[in-house]
C-alpha cells in the first residue's frame, strides 16, 4: 500500500484553507477591536484524521499513519462567563448608588447651603428684624421688616419644598419612564428574546453564533444597571434572565414577562429610584424634615403671640399670616413694650435652626457617603471590565502577530503546494520518456 | 494584575486617570477661586452644619451689638437729663436755704418761690427727655410725656421696663422709672420730689413763721432725701452704661473668635491649595503626555 498521489496536494490544500480562516477571522478582530461588547475569536484548528497506510515498512511489514492536514472545526469567541456575572453584579450596585448620588446631589443642590441665599440665611434674617422690632417697637419700618423677612423666610421655604417635591415626582417619572411600555426594560427584554430565539436555532445546527452571543451578553451587562441580573444558560443556549426581585423571570426562551412589580430590593437603578422615594427613603426623609423645620418654626414663633404669626404648618404651606400692622411687639398696647419681639429675637440659634442645620448636615453626610460608595463601586466595575477585557478584549499587537503567523502559514502551505505541483510534473512530464 | 494587557485597557485606564485627575484640578481651582473649602455640604457635613451655626451666631453677636451701642445712647440721654435735674435740685437747695435766712423780706421770698417754680417746670422738662422720637421715662408708654407742663404732677408713665438683648439669653433693663424720683405731685404728698417742690413754694408763698421755719427744717431735709434717690438712680444707669459696655466688649471679643472659628471651618488654606494646585496641574500635564505617548503607540508602528 503506498500513499495516495495527489494526497499532497490536498493536505496543502486544506493548510491554505485553514489559514486564510484564521486570517480572516484576526481580520474580523482587528475591525472591531473597538466594537462595544466584542470578544475576540479564534479559529480552533484540528488536524484531519490521519490517512493509515497498512504496511508501509518492507522490512517488518508495519503500518502507520500519515497526517492529512488541517481543517477549521469552529470559530469561537473568547470569554469568562463567570467575569460577566461578577461584572453585572457590580453593575447593578453601581447602577443604584449613581442614581441616588445624582438624586441627593440635586437635592443638595437645591438646599444651596452654606451660602449667603439658603434657608438658613433668611431664617437668620428673620431673627435680626424681629430683634429691631424689639428696638423700636413703635417703628412701622421696623413691622415692614419683620413682615418681609417672615415673606421671604416662607418663600426660601415654599420654594425648597417645591423643588424637592418636584424632584420626588421626577424620580417617579424616571422609574415609570424606564419601566413603562416601550421603556428600557422592555426593550432589552425584547431584544434578549428575540436573539434566545436566533441563537438556539444556530447552535441548533451546530453553528458558533458569535455576534448574537456578544450582544445578548452585552445587553445583559445594560440590563444589570437597572436591578440586580441573574442568568441560566438552559441547554438549548437560551438565557432565562432573573430580573430584581420580580416574580417570574423577565426573559424566558423568547417569553417576555413584562410588566411585573419590583420593590426597593430590586437593585440597581429602579431598585434606587423605589428607595428614594420609598417610606424610609432619603428624599421622604428630607421633605419630612423639612416640614418638621417649617412647623417647629411657625410653632415657636405662634406661641408667643396672640395672632398668629405664621400660617401653615409644612414647607410647602408655610406663609406670614399677618400684614404689618397687626405685627406684636408686645402683649399689651404699650408702645414701648418689647418682650414678645424680645423672646422672639431670642428663638436664635433654636429648636428650627437646628434641625435645620441637622437636616443639612445629614443630607451632606447622605450625599458624601453614596459618592463614595459610587467612586468605590466605579473602582471595583472598571478592575472585573479590565479583567474581561483582558480575556476577551482585542489586542493589536497579539493580532498583528496572528497576522504574521497565519500570513507566513499561509506562504508556507502554498510552497508546499508548489513543491507537491513540481514532484507531479517530475512524475508525470519527465518520467519515462 | 491582568496577564493579557490591550489597546482598549489602556485607553481607558489613561482616559479615568485623567478624568480623575482633571476633577481634583477643577475642585482645587474652585476652593481657589471661591476662598471656601465647603462648596456643598457634602464636602464636610458636619462643617456645613457648624457654618450655618456659627454664621447665625455672628449675626446675632451684631445684634446684639446693635442693641448695646441704642442702649447706651439711650443711657447716656437719660444720665444728661438726670444730671440736668440734679443740678437744679442743688440750686432749689441753695434757694431754700437762702429763704429760711429771716434777713430776707417776703416780697424776696415770693421773688424766689417763682425761681422755684420754674425750676420745678424745668425739671419736669428734663424728665420729659426724648430718644429717637421715645419719652424715655414713661415706662412703656413711649408715646406719652410722663409728666405734662403746668399745674398737673401727676406721673402720666406706667411702672414697665424695658429690656434690650445684649447676648444669647441675658437682656439688661434700660429704662428708668423716674416716678420714683419726681412721684405724683403735692396732690398725693408722697414726698417724692415734685410734691416736695410744690411744698417747699407754698411754704415760700406762705411766710409765716411756721412756714419759714418748715423750709429750714422738715422741706430740706426732705430735699435731702430726693437728692439722695435721685443720686441713687443715676447710680443705676450708670452701672447699666457699665454692663453695656462690658457686654460690648465681650460681644467684640466674641465675634473676632466666631468669625475665626468660621474661618478655619470654612474658609480656603490659600497656600496649601494653591501648592496642591500646581502639584495637580503638573500630575495632570503628565498624565496627558504619558497618555498621549502610550496611546500611540502598537506593533504596526515598527512592521513593513
Amino acid at each position: 500500500m503506498t500513499i495516495p498521489t495527489l494526497q499532497g496536494l490536498q493536505t496543502a490544500l486544506s493548510g491554505l484553507i485553514a489559514e486564510q480562516t484564521a486570517l480572516d477571522t484576526t481580520g474580523n478582530n482587528i475591525a472591531n477591536s473597538n466594537t462595544e461588547g466584542y470578544s475576540r475569536e479564534t479559529a480552533l484548528l484540528d488536524p484531519n484524521p490521519p490517512l493509515t497506510i497498512p504496511a508501509i515498512s518492507t522490512r517488518t511489514g508495519q503500518g502507520a499513519q500519515l497526517g492529512a492536514g488541517v481543517s477549521v472545526e469552529n470559530i469561537t469567541r473568547i470569554r469568562n462567563v463567570y467575569l460577566d456575572a461578577q461584572y453585572r453584579a457590580q453593575n447593578s450596585a453601581l447602577g443604584g448608588m449613581s442614581t441616588q448620588s445624582e438624586a441627593l446631589g440635586q437635592a443638595q443642590a437645591a438646599f444651596n447651603e452654606p451660602s449667603s441665599a439658603g434657608l438658613a440665611s433668611h431664617l437668620s434674617a428673620f431673627w435680626s428684624a424681629w430683634n429691631s422690632l424689639a428696638n423700636s417697637p413703635t417703628s412701622e419700618a421696623a413691622k415692614e421688616g419683620v413682615v418681609a423677612a417672615g415673606q421671604q423666610l416662607a418663600s426660601a421655604f415654599n420654594e425648597l419644598g417645591a423643588q424637592l417635591s418636584t424632584l420626588s415626582s421626577q424620580v417617579t417619572e424616571q422609574y415609570n419612564a424606564l419601566t413603562g411600555a416601550g421603556g428600557e426594560v422592555e426593550g432589552f427584554a425584547n431584544q434578549i428574546a428575540q436573539l434566545n430565539g436566533q441563537i438556539k436555532l444556530a447552535e441548533g445546527a451546530g453553528q458558533k453564533p458569535n455576534e448574537m452571543l456578544d450582544r445578548r451578553d452585552l445587553l445583559l451587562d445594560k440590563l444589570s444597571t437597572l436591578a440586580n441580573v441573574t442568568v441560566e444558560e438552559k441547554p438549548d443556549h437560551t438565557d432565562t434572565v432573573s430580573f430584581g426581585n420580580a416574580a417570574k423571570p423577565l426573559v424566558e426562551g423568547t417569553t417576555v414577562n413584562w410588566p411585573q412589580e419590583l420593590t426597593e430590593a430590586a437593585g440597581g437603578r429602579l431598585g434606587a429610584l423605589l428607595g428614594l422615594n420609598g417610606p424610609t427613603g432619603q428624599l421622604t426623609g428630607l421633605r419630612t424634615g423639612l416640614d418638621t423645620v417649617a412647623e417647629t418654626l411657625s410653632a415657636t414663633v405662634n406661641e408667643h403671640l396672640t395672632t398668629a404669626f405664621f400660617a401653615g404648618a409644612s414647607a410647602a404651606a408655610l406663609a406670614v399670616a399677618v400684614k404689618p400692622a397687626e405685627v406684636q411687639a408686645s402683649g399689651t398696647k404699650n408702645p414701648g413694650g418689647n418682650e414678645v419681639a424680645l423672646a422672639i429675637a431670642g428663638l436664635r440659634g433654636g429648636a428650627a435652626e437646628q434641625g435645620y442645620a441637622t437636616l443639612v448636615e445629614k443630607l451632606g453626610s447622605d450625599v458624601r457617603g453614596a459618592k463614595d460608595d459610587q467612586t468605590n463601586l466605579q473602582t471595583t466595575v472598571t478592575a472585573i471590565n479590565d479583567q474581561r477585557q483582558s480575556v476577551s478584549g482585542v489586542s493589536l499587537d497579539e493580532e498583528m502577530t496572528n497576522l504574521i503567523s497565519f500570513q507566513r502559514g499561509y506562504q508556507a502551505s502554498a510552497r508546499t503546494m508548489t513543491a507537491m505541483n513540481e514532484m507531479l510534473d517530475t512524475l508525470i512530464n519527465r518520467t519515462g520518456i | 494584575m491582568n496577564e493579557r494587557i490591550t489597546p482598549a485597557m489602556v485607553t481607558s485606564a489613561t482616559l479615568n486617570d485623567l478624568s480623575a485627575s482633571l476633577a481634583s484640578l477643577e475642585r482645587t481651582a474652585n476652593e481657589l477661586s471661591s476662598g471656601r473649602t465647603i462648596l456643598e455640604p457634602s464636602d464636610n457635613p458636619y462643617g456645613a452644619s457648624r457654618v450655618i451655626d456659627l454664621q447665625s451666631q455672628l449675626q446675632g453677636l451684631s445684634s446684639y451689638e446693635g442693641n448695646a451701642q441704642d442702649g447706651i445712647a439711650r443711657e447716656n440721654t437719660a444720665s444728661s437729663a438726670m444730671s440736668s435735674i440734679s443740678s437744679k435740685v442743688q440750686r432749689v437747695r441753695e434757694l431754700v436755704l437762702q429763704a429760711a435766712n429771716g434777713t430776707v423780706n417776703q416780697n424776696n421770698r415770693e421773688t424766689i418761690a417763682l425761681q422755684v417754680e420754674q425750676l420745678t417746670d424745668g425739671i419736669k422738662q428734663d424728665a420729659n427727655a426724648q430718644y429717637a422720637g421715645e419719652y424715655i421715662f414713661s415706662g412703656t408708654l413711649t408715646k406719652t410725656a410722663p409728666y405734662e407742663q403746668g399745674e398737673s404732677d401727676k406721673y402720666e408713665g406706667n411702672e414697665e421696663s424695658i429690656s434690650r438683648a445684649v447676648g444669647p439669653g441675658a437682656s439688661l433693663t434700660i429704662s428708668t422709672n423716674i416716678s420714683t424720683l419726681l412721684g405724683n405731685g403735692a396732690e398725693s404728698e408722697d414726698g417724692k420730689l415734685l410734691d416736695t417742690l410744690r411744698t417747699i413754694a407754698k411754704h415760700m408763698r406762705g411766710g409765716t413763721p411756721e412756714d419759714v421755719e418748715a423750709l429750714a427744717s422738715t422741706d430740706l431735709k426732705q430735699l435731702d432725701g430726693n437728692v439722695e434717690t435721685a443720686i441713687d438712680l443715676q447710680a443705676v444707669a450708670g452701672s447699666t452704661t457699665d454692663q453695656l459696655q462690658t457686654a460690648l466688649t465681650r460681644n467684640e471679643a466674641l465675634q473676632i473668635s466666631i468669625s475665626a472659628s468660621l474661618s478655619n471651618t470654612e474658609d480656603t488654606n490659600v497656600a496649601a491649595t494653591s501648592i496642591a494646585y500646581a502639584n495637580e496641574q503638573a500630575a495632570y500635564a503628565a498624565a496627558l503626555r504619558a497618555g498621549a505617548t502610550i496611546v500611540q503607540e502598537s506593533l504596526l508602528n515598527f512592521l513593513h
